[in-house]
């Protein structure tokens, strides 16, 4: 097949307006009439909790200050709707959200945040995954904090180890880290007519629709959401921050109502990736062909879900790394703590588990005395093989081209070099 | 002192949502009255170039310029639902369900063609350059506006849609095929450690990434190398500082990621191997090009100075204490 553009490297369609200024990020929009918002957020991150807005909203240029009896169903989040819009009886990270202020400027606005009186009655809590797992714990939501089980099991892996010539174990943990995307959140909300139109910078428009219609009770149409140019995401723009805050506001007070989040608060407001204890051990036969590899990993997703489940079965599915293992046991966890929540950031569960397969794999290669390259080449999946789930890899398995350009490009002599 | 070592790492990546999970993306084509055609879809450019990828397959589909393709994708009231911009799934999800929809259109423009060209059949014509013509006698044609004006107010619109295929993995074996298609990376990272200080620095970089088909070679080139920072960072700088649930690190004079002056150049080698369920053969790159750049950093400190770090971010206090370590030991 001929190709005509397909292969091209096309100028960017979006890149002459983003490198003009002239891209319209959510920051940059201003209406007439236009009033601020501004978000009031829980400084624990266990507690039961009370607020008084009556001091605040008695300060000039107030206009509304929205709590969760403001919101017609006070429920949100991708799988599990597990997070609050405003935060009812307590608070389970913190930066959950538990006040939304209207004023006439962003300076009233962060003064009324200052003089919302809250009350905190603080509970125990609990921040590491291992503790979380625990009869006894401190429950982060009303049932257990394990909230899914991924099991893989292929084949027999003890009698499979015990028949090995090199066998290693390790122990590796991952931290949680942010998204890191330039252009903290921020968005506009007005009516328009009988519906409420939300401008935001968003990963999935259409999903951002569902969720404020949903917290709103209103009909999916009578919902829009315009995505503006979007200062990147990474994962980070999945979840909902600010919409449904900024859509209630605008619907309560019929006037545009804008916010922006400060770095600070966008570090607190969005998922961040789950930080992984992962346990690998990994056994080879004399000839270097894996034979059995078992694995344990428990991913702590904070506070909340958000795709908690998603995640700790996409690291399950990929914990093998990209090689053909004929007994394989995987159990991998996801655990509520009060730690901020984690959610999508590039990779989905597959950027922790190749921290423990990799290593182990060089491991092994060095006990083997086989260099890391062969090691590879010896093990990767090829076009028939077959995935520790029993998938059939049937076409376009270029795993082998892919190290074999490498070692080249590298200049690795595969007999001198490697295995140190 | 400093000292050098070289590292590898593999990877395997599912696209989409997976487990059997309906992952559908919609797009709809439109012939606009100045021949130009418009695509409306709900994936958003989050900065990853699905406008242009995206752009370049309807193109593609009309044999005819980017510039020719209006492109809308920034309000739900007038774009059909193309499903998240996330898990790798926007040209492979949404390039399919773009494509399906311009063919549909095609066809439907080329019936028009027929009847007014006074053909009698499809054979031997060509769609290039705005036009539909017969490849033996070019003369016999019409222009895309032409057709726009023929069928008038009620535009030629059509729809496509595509749902990628995994399968619900079973509750106790997790046997089952959860994701498809599969894309492949490989890193090869040579680093520098200071001994004395315990930082780290790349020296040298290669990736070889799988791509099915590479549609646009400067923005996967794009990806890597932001893919590449974003693995550097999480290897060896990026620490929240989280104590007790509350983020120290929330600034990014203290939160530090990878800047201009910490990225080496990454060697780049595009491996093409065309998916057949791909449009033209295109997998997603977007998360597999950042997936092996940590561990191959981590096999390369070992192989630089014999220490195996279990736990990341590598940072300089944290080498410095292993190297002691390992100093007391001998």
């Amino acid at each position: 097949m001929k190709l005509e553009v397909v292969g091209k490297s096309v100028i960017r369609v979006d890149g002459l307006a983003k490198i003009t200024g002239k891209a319209i990020y959510p920051q940059d929009l201003f209406m007439d009439d236009m009033v601020f918002g501004k978000t009031l957020r829980s400084k624990k991150p266990h507690a039961h909790v009370k607020i008084d807005i009556s001091k605040a909203k008695t300060i000039p240029g107030v206009i509304k200050i929205l709590t969760y009896k403001d919101v017609p169903n006070n429920h949100h989040g991708v799988l599990l709707k597990d997070h609050e819009v405003l935060c009812s009886k307590k608070v389970r990270a913190i930066g959950d959200p538990l006040a939304f202020v209207i004023a006439v400027t962003e300076k009233i606005a962060k003064r009324a945040i200052e003089a919302i009186e809250v009350t905190y009655e603080e509970i125990k809590g609990v921040f590491d995954p291992f503790e979380a797992m625990k009869e006894d714990a401190p429950k982060v939501h009303d049932g257990s904090n394990i909230i899914y089980h991924y099991k893989l099991r292929k084949g027999d892996v003890e009698a499979a180890f015990e028949k090995c010539h090199a066998v290693v174990e390790g122990e590796y943990k991952t931290s949680m880290v942010d998204h890191a995307f330039l252009q903290p959140e921020a968005g506009l909300a007005y009516k328009d007519g009988d519906s409420i139109v939300v401008c935001v910078a968003t990963q999935y428009p259409h999903f951002d629709q569902l969720e404020i219609a949903e917290a709103l009770i209103m009909p999916l149409e009578k919902i829009k959401v315009i995505n503006t140019a979007v200062g990147g995401a990474f994962g980070g723009r999945e979840d909902i921050t600010m919409q449904i805050h900024l859509a209630l506001a605008a619907m309560l007070t019929g006037k545009p109502v804008k916010t922006i989040y400060s770095r600070e608060e966008s570090f607190e407001a969005h998922s961040k990736r789950h930080p992984m204890t992962m346990y690998y051990k990994t056994g080879a036969n004399s000839e270097g062909k894996l034979m059995a590899m078992k694995a344990k990993i428990i991913g702590d997703t904070g506070a909340y879900a958000s795709w908690a489940i998603n995640v700790l079965r996409k690291a399950g599915v990929h914990a093998t790394g990209p090689y053909e293992i004929p007994n394989v046991k995987i159990d991998s966890y996801a655990v509520y703590t009060n730690n901020p929540f984690a959610g999508a950031m590039r990779g989905f569960g597959a950027a922790q588990v190749p921290i423990g397969h990799e290593q182990q794999m060089d491991m092994l290669a060095e006990k083997l005395a086989i260099d890391p390259i062969t090691f590879r080449l010896i093990n990767c999946f090829t076009v028939g093989s077959k995935t520790a789930t029993g998938q059939v890899l049937e076409e376009s398995i270029p795993l082998q081209n892919c190290i074999e350009a490498v070692a080249e490009a590298m200049n690795f002599s595969k007999k001198t070099e490697g295995a140190v | 002192m400093k000292k050098r070592g070289i590292g590898f790492a593999s990877v395997f990546y599912g696209t989409g949502y997976g487990n059997g999970f309906p992952d559908i993306s919609n797009a709809i084509a439109e012939l606009g009255m100045d021949g130009k055609i418009t695509i409306y879809v709900g994936a958003t450019e989050v900065g990853q170039g699905a406008k242009t990828i995206l752009s370049q397959i309807a193109a593609e589909v009309f044999s005819m310029s980017v510039e020719e393709i209006i492109f809308v994708c920034e309000d739900t009231s007038i774009t059909p639902d193309a499903g998240t911009a996330a898990a790798s799934r926007q040209t492979y999800n949404t390039g399919n369900a773009i494509k399906i929809a311009a063919e549909n259109l095609r066809e439907e423009m080329i019936d028009v063609a027929i009847e007014r060209l006074g053909l009698n059949s499809r054979v031997g014509l060509a769609v290039k350059n705005g036009r539909i013509f017969l490849k033996t006698f070019p003369e016999k044609g019409i222009s895309f506006e032409e057709i726009a004006l023929l069928v008038g107010d009620q535009h030629l619109r059509r729809t496509g849609s595509f749902t990628a295929q995994t399968t619900q993995m079973d509750e106790d074996t997790g046997e089952g095929a959860p994701y498809w298609p599969y894309t492949f990376s490989v890193y090869g990272i040579e680093v520098e450690v200071d001994t004395s200080i315990g930082t780290i620095e790349v020296i040298r970089s290669v990736c070889a990434q799988d791509t099915g088909r590479t549609i646009n070679p400067k923005l996967v080139e794009g990806q890597i190398d932001g893919g590449f920072a974003m693995g550097l960072g999480y290897a060896i700088y990026e620490d929240l500082n989280l104590q007790k649930g509350k983020i120290k690190h929330n600034r990014f004079t203290n939160y530090l990621i990878p800047t201009a002056e910490d990225m080496p150049e990454v060697e780049k080698i595009f491996i093409e191997n065309p998916e057949s369920t791909g449009p033209y053969g295109a997998k997603g790159i977007g998360e597999p090009v950042t997936l092996a750049v940590a561990p191959a950093i981590l096999n390369a400190i070992y192989d630089a100075v014999g220490i195996r770090i279990k736990e990341i971010p590598v940072t300089p206090d944290k080498l410095l204490i292993a190297l002691k370590e390992k100093e007391m030991e001998v």
